[in-house]
């Protein structure tokens, strides 16, 4: 019988510790990420913690000038961050893993075109400090 | 009674995790995502059905806004907990009948035949709640928002209702109200009908561990110095929270999750052993407005039920919704399960105990087994199956049930009954 078990808690627990863990699949190997109980591909709920190392691929850039004011709509994404640093916005995944949005850092107007001509780009975990005392998960571009 | 649905609709799973506090050892760490993953699986493994062969998912929770970082329905994220993402799901919002109207939302999806086999699940904090700028197992006490919680204010409109003054007492004290204009017993009379229910609800409790409140009262009785535990209740230790309700006998909350698998009848019986079969249901709304609505509101479904064919003679069991002591008595008596203006003998003489001869919320009912708001109706008809199967533990009932109707209410404005009905 399927039991209660925290994914939460022990996935925000491992970012302060600077891992990042996604659940591995038992029946078909798939790794989840970011952690869910029931696997996305078979539906298997044996489901085990599985650490993704700190690298990671971008696949596309999505650019958008987080600077830019939002509206009564649409506030930013980043306003719960400490850090107010410009990112963007990329898809990529994991050695094992589906593709996934990202917070992406070291992206600015000025190597916007030459990091797309780069593609696909090698980056690395860059922990988020939030402002109700936990860290997310984004990447920063490798130089 | 023949079913008035287009085909007919079982239950072949079930899911209803332990009524609890997030402060409790057992809920430690947890949110209600967790959960609600649980209570699904559970529910699907029961039911011996895989998440790929749910066709649909009806979810029922009430205040998901306040207690859940300020969230709209959730309800991508509810599918992917559970590996249902890209299915069809809809959430339901209706005060405490949420859960009941996800149900029969469920089974009319079923009915229809737009879906073959449906997951109906629920899920509530009511005493917890989230920041909406920290994740969900960061949880706070409740007393901590700002402006929640007060049902009095919630449940009624700002048309006219929330300012006219009244209708918090109606809430309370209505049902005791009717009771002693039409039946003639004394206020005394009609305050140790309360405390006995108070007794024989905990006494149910006791033996079901799913119950959040589980000390019987004797045994808190005899812990404060008393012998009689009807001299107890009657004491400052049990004080009058209204004019007829005392604090035995109002509802108490918690977390609580549950889950239910519904099907057409024809595939019941190929994927499981004795389904429990959904015979009909009936709900009625209506508003404080009019004096006496609760009591109208139960003979309203009544009526819709017995004008299907409903002989409410043949009621087994009756599970209901218990938000303060006069419901449960009025709702036995409309719906014919206890004789009109006598059912208050049967609570005073212990007769509506899990092991007496016409057993009410063997489970425990919401003043002792929980009540989570918009997970409420789907836990209380989880127990009904659970009692219908056998599966009901040291709670059981003694006697067959070959009928069991479930009643519930919700928000003061909807009353449900679903009549459940044994296949063995």
């Amino acid at each position: 019988m399927y039991k209660l078990q925290p994914i939460l808690k022990t996935y925000y627990d491992a970012l302060e510790n600077g891992q990042v863990l996604g659940l591995k699949c038992a029946e078909c190997g798939e790794v989840v990420w970011r952690p869910l109980p029931t696997c996305q591909a078979c539906g298997g709920t044996d489901l085990s913690w599985h650490d993704l190392g700190k690298d990671a691929v971008i696949d596309e850039i999505l650019y958008d000038d987080t600077s830019l004011q939002g509206d009564y709509t649409f506030t930013k994404a980043n306003q719960y961050f400490v850090n107010k640093e410009a990112y963007c916005i990329g898809i990529g995944h994991f050695p094992e893993g589906r593709p996934f949005h990202t917070a992406l850092y070291g992206v600015n107007p000025s190597n916007l075109e030459q990091l797309r001509k780069r593609l696909p780009l090698a980056a690395e975990v860059e922990f988020i400090q939030m402002d109700g005392g936990f860290k997310s998960v984004g990447f920063r571009v490798k130089a | 009674m023949a079913t008035k649905m287009m085909r007919p609709v079982s239950i072949i799973g079930t899911s209803t995790l332990p009524q609890r506090y997030f402060t409790d050892p057992m809920y430690a760490g947890l949110s209600t995502y967790e959960l609600w993953a649980c209570a699904c699986h559970q529910a699907m493994e029961d039911a011996g059905v895989k998440p790929r062969q749910i066709d649909k998912v009806v979810y029922s929770q009430m205040a998901n806004f306040v207690t859940s970082g300020n969230i709209l329905a959730p309800v991508g994220s509810l599918l992917e907990w559970i590996g249902l993402a890209g299915k069809p799901i809809i959430h339901i919002e209706q005060a405490c009948a949420s859960g009941y109207i996800a149900f029969m939302e469920a089974c009319n999806a079923v009915a229809s035949g737009q879906a073959d086999i449906v997951l109906c699940a629920a899920i509530e904090t009511p005493k917890h709640f989230n920041m909406r700028n920290q994740p969900a197992h960061m949880l706070r006490p409740i007393s901590e928002y700002d402006g929640w919680w007060s049902p009095g204010r919630a449940l009624f409109d700002t048309a006219y209702s929330r300012f006219d003054g009244v209708s918090d007492n109606l809430l309370t004290d209505e049902q005791g109200r009717y009771y002693l204009k039409n039946y003639g017993v004394s206020e005394e009379v009609m305050d140790d009908t309360y405390n006995a229910m108070a007794v024989n609800l905990r006494r149910n409790a006791s033996r079901n561990f799913r119950a959040a409140e589980r000390t019987e009262y004797a045994e808190i009785a005899r812990s404060r110095g008393f012998n009689d535990v009807m001299e107890y209740m009657r004491s400052s230790h049990n004080p009058k929270i209204t004019q007829y309700i005392r604090k035995s006998g109002s509802v108490i909350h918690n977390v609580a999750a549950g889950a239910l698998v519904v099907c057409s009848s024809e595939m019941a019986s190929q994927l499981r052993a004795h389904p429990i079969s959904v015979k009909d249901f009936a709900s009625s709304s209506n508003t404080q407005r009019n004096p006496y609505c609760f009591h109208q509101m139960n003979v309203d479904v009544r009526d819709a039920l017995v004008a299907k064919g409903l002989k409410t003679e043949e009621i087994d069991l009756l599970v209901t919704t218990v938000m303060t002591s006069g419901e449960q008595l009025d709702s036995a008596e409309v719906f014919g399960y206890l004789p009109e203006g006598k059912g208050y003998t049967y609570e005073l003489e212990g007769r509506t105990c899990f092991d007496g001869d016409t057993p009410i919320n063997p489970h425990g009912g919401d003043l002792s087994f929980g009540h989570a708001f918009g997970a409420s109706g789907v836990n209380m008809i989880s127990e009904a199956v659970l009692q219908m199967r056998g599966e009901a533990g040291d709670c059981q009932v003694k006697k067959p049930i070959d009928q069991c109707l479930v009643r519930g209410m919700g928000g003061g404005h909807t009353t449900v009954g679903i009549v459940l009905g044994s296949t063995n």
